[in-house]
């Protein structure tokens, strides 16, 4: 006869097996909603870096970030013994140092952390920001914490926020070759803006070429006017020899007739920097208006012109345009 | 070193010997013979000859002013030290004036651009449009031939009844009741001049010196160029020359002239055999920047300059970004927009002169201003305001500073000059 409790052993291979300790339902449930809002805020974070802003992906990224940081307190709570023995490890102090280095330097973005968030489609164009309003527009573009420049551009008489004007700013060196565009005007059904277009399309030919040829010195190195890297006029690896450059802005109101012109050409104020005698405000010089040539080879070419007596309202899209570079830590 | 074209073997050589012989024979029977002129009492070493205006010095500033006061109507003499006229657009290469024009406007004219234009159509050149901004400040400098420049400038000085004496300089001068003595020594001849009036386009205000005005002279002067061509063949006024700085290079005498050249040239030729390369153009002489300036009765300070100050006695316009170059290169600093800086009679007189007149890069000047005002065309603006200057004083017998200002403005723009401000 058999007697006791009917047996109900298990077969075999579960006889080692321990059940996993899941703890309270408090617990469980703590754990596995920490784990979730987790992969939200990693599917969103690595979507928020790689695609343009939006307001729902980092909306949705943030708020769940603060979720996960209350579930994170609970789970610390219900950990909170073997968590303590952490606080006794040496493995602490490594892993803290490396935190607050990391913190930091991202922090201070340095050249290769720039680098790194010029890669994302969201936060490289946050680097650089342009805002136009009734009475100003303004850019700024801080490529290091110690080098803010800001344009503000104070509108004219003849500038409409309900139809604004087509806006390009971008850098150029002493050999008036393109070497950044900071601010890409709006898509028109009026086409591009030539000259900055025309610059532009130059330089990346250039880039192009020298980059076919290998020719690693016209590319990276930092020789005067042969750089294709704006670093190296905005801060230079050696402070001490800085190469001047230009920071240049065409402007076009569309459809603007004066007199027997129908559409008043776009126009180029810029300004040269020069880091060697370094100025807080710069205000930036009318240069001209583009038109259409041949060059020497008989290719298409953009020169600027001096403004004459065809020019009237285009004149009045802007009041002065102010240049502002921070250069304090 | 390069191969040169295929070696010449004994049939080629045959050849292009007949050929030679041949094209020779041909030359001198048709038209490239001439007869210079005879000079009268050529073995005499010693003349003496009186004129109105003296100018020393044919190069940039030089032959304008010598131009100008034969035009007006003054017995003109050009002693030149050198070959041929020109100094630094020829002797020296830098064959490129500029610049004319400002902000879209042509600023200086005159005599010195009727040079230009001149040469630039005769060889089929392209002038600048002035219309166009210029990407960088150079671009509106014009291209000439700087072989028809020296020899449009004789023309040009002979149609306006100006003597030349190369191979001259003045070995001294003394003031006379009317004017100055001047004692010049070239090979084979010494000439005393009388003159009324000199003009010293020098570049080193030699004849000021001379003359115990006062001058300034920095310790370290900005390098000159030596240009040259290595390699492929230089074209006049469509190929750009090379370019060898030669630091410490001054033009104070002919000792220092010596040494800048030697020193020059001598680095050149240690070029061209490390190259392995073929010298296919060399200028006679190194082009200077710098060398002694004078103390005007007034200065041109670069604050002045660079503000576009319109001197009272403004005669003539300027254009050209602060350009001061050191051993670590040039960063030229542009001159704002709308800026046209002005140039005061006073700064061509030498402070208690009474009958010299100063024009080219020696005017009195800080340096920063003067590195910007050493350029051609501004110089060439100088030179025909001196020597209107000078005529109109010889002429009516006072000083150049005597001469009422509206009478030299007036007779500028009538020679084609553009004259600063409304007055």
């Amino acid at each position: 006869m058999i007697t006791g409790r009917l047996s109900r052993e298990k077969p075999e291979h579960y006889r080692h097996v321990k059940k996993p300790n899941l703890g309270s339902l408090r617990r469980r449930f703590t754990s596995l909603f920490t784990g979730l809002t987790f992969l939200v805020l990693a599917v969103t974070g690595v979507l928020a870096f790689l695609r343009p802003f939006s307001l729902s992906l980092v909306g949705l990224h943030a708020l769940v970030g603060f979720l996960f940081i209350v579930l994170v307190g609970l789970h610390v709570t219900n950990n909170r013994r073997p968590l303590k023995g952490y606080l006794h490890s040496r493995s602490l102090w490594v892993t803290l140092t490396l935190t607050v280095l990391i913190a930091v330097v991202i922090w201070q973005r340095p050249a290769p952390v720039r680098a790194l968030m010029g890669l994302s489609a969201n936060l490289g164009p946050a680097q650089e920001r342009f805002e136009m309003s009734e009475g100003e527009m303004v850019f700024q573009y801080a490529p290091d914490p110690s080098y803010r420049m800001q344009l503000t551009i104070k509108t004219g008489p003849a500038y409409n926020i309900a139809t604004p004007p087509r806006v390009a700013i971008w850098l150029e060196n002493q050999g008036a070759y393109h070497i950044k565009t900071l601010l890409v005007p709006e898509a028109s059904a009026a086409g591009t803006l030539p000259y900055w277009s025309f610059k532009r399309e130059g330089w990346e030919k250039a880039k192009r070429e020298a980059e076919e040829e290998a020719n690693i010195d016209a590319v990276s190195a930092a020789t005067p006017n042969g750089s294709f890297d704006p670093a190296d006029y905005i801060l230079p690896a050696d402070p001490d020899n800085p190469m001047p450059y230009r920071l240049l802005i065409e402007i076009d109101q569309t459809g603007d007739s004066h007199g027997s012109v129908e559409d008043q050409a776009s126009l180029v104020y810029s300004v040269e920097i020069d880091n060697a005698s370094p100025q807080t405000f710069q205000l930036l010089d009318l240069v001209g208006y583009p038109q259409q040539e041949e060059d020497r080879d008989g290719k298409e070419a953009w020169a600027l012109y001096y403004v004459d007596e065809g020019f009237g309202s285009a004149l009045d899209l802007i009041d002065s345009a102010l240049l502002t570079i921070d250069r304090s830590e | 070193m390069k191969e040169r074209t295929s070696p010449t073997d004994r049939r080629d050589f045959l050849q292009q010997s007949l050929l030679g012989t041949a094209g020779a024979g041909i030359a001198i029977a048709s038209s490239a013979h001439v007869t210079a002129a005879e000079i009268p009492d050529a073995a005499e070493p010693e003349i003496t000859q009186e004129v109105d205006v003296l100018v020393v010095g044919g190069g940039t500033a030089g032959i304008i002013a010598a131009i100008q006061a034969g035009r007006s109507g003054a017995k003109t003499l050009l002693i030149e030290r050198n070959a041929q006229l020109g100094g630094t657009t020829t002797t020296g290469g830098v064959a490129f004036p500029g610049l004319f024009d400002a902000w879209g406007k042509q600023v200086i004219a005159g005599i010195g651009w009727e040079l230009v234009k001149e040469c630039v159509e005769l060889d089929g050149g392209k002038l600048p449009n002035f219309a166009k901004v210029p990407q960088r400040h150079w671009m509106n400098q014009v291209h000439i031939n700087q072989f028809l420049y020296a020899l449009l400038a004789e023309e040009k000085c002979a149609e306006a009844g100006v003597q030349i004496a190369c191979y001259e300089f003045p070995g001294s001068l003394t003031a006379t009741g009317s004017g100055w003595q001047v004692d010049c020594v070239g090979f084979g001849t010494r000439r005393r001049v009388l003159c009324q009036q000199i003009i010293d386009c020098t570049g080193g205000a030699e004849v000021a010196g001379m003359a115990g005005f006062e001058r300034l002279h920095e310790d370290e002067r900005q390098p000159g160029s030596y240009l040259f061509k290595l390699g492929k063949p230089h074209e006049p006024a469509a190929t750009q020359l090379h370019r060898l700085y030669v630091h410490g290079a001054d033009s104070t005498n002919s000792r220092t002239v010596t040494e800048a050249n030697l020193t020059g040239r001598k680095a050149i030729l240690a070029k061209l055999r490390k190259d392995k390369q073929r010298l296919m153009h060399l200028q006679p002489e190194t082009g200077f920047r710098e060398s002694f300036r004078i103390v005007g009765e007034t200065m041109i300070t670069v604050n002045d300059y660079t503000s576009g100050r319109l001197f009272e006695d403004a005669i003539s316009n300027a254009f050209y970004p602060v350009d001061l170059h050191t051993k670590s290169g040039v960063k030229p600093k542009p001159l704002k927009p709308g800026t046209v800086p002005t140039i005061p009679l006073r700064a061509l007189v030498p402070k208690g002169s009474r009958n010299i007149l100063v024009a080219g890069r020696c005017l009195s000047s800080d340096r920063l201003a003067n590195s910007g005002l050493r350029v051609q065309a501004s110089c060439m603006g100088m030179g025909q305001a001196a020597g209107v200057a000078a005529a109109l004083a010889a002429k009516s017998g006072t000083t150049p500073l005597e001469v009422p200002l509206a009478e030299i403005r007036q007779t500028l723009r009538d020679h084609g000059q553009i004259v600063p401000g409304k007055a």
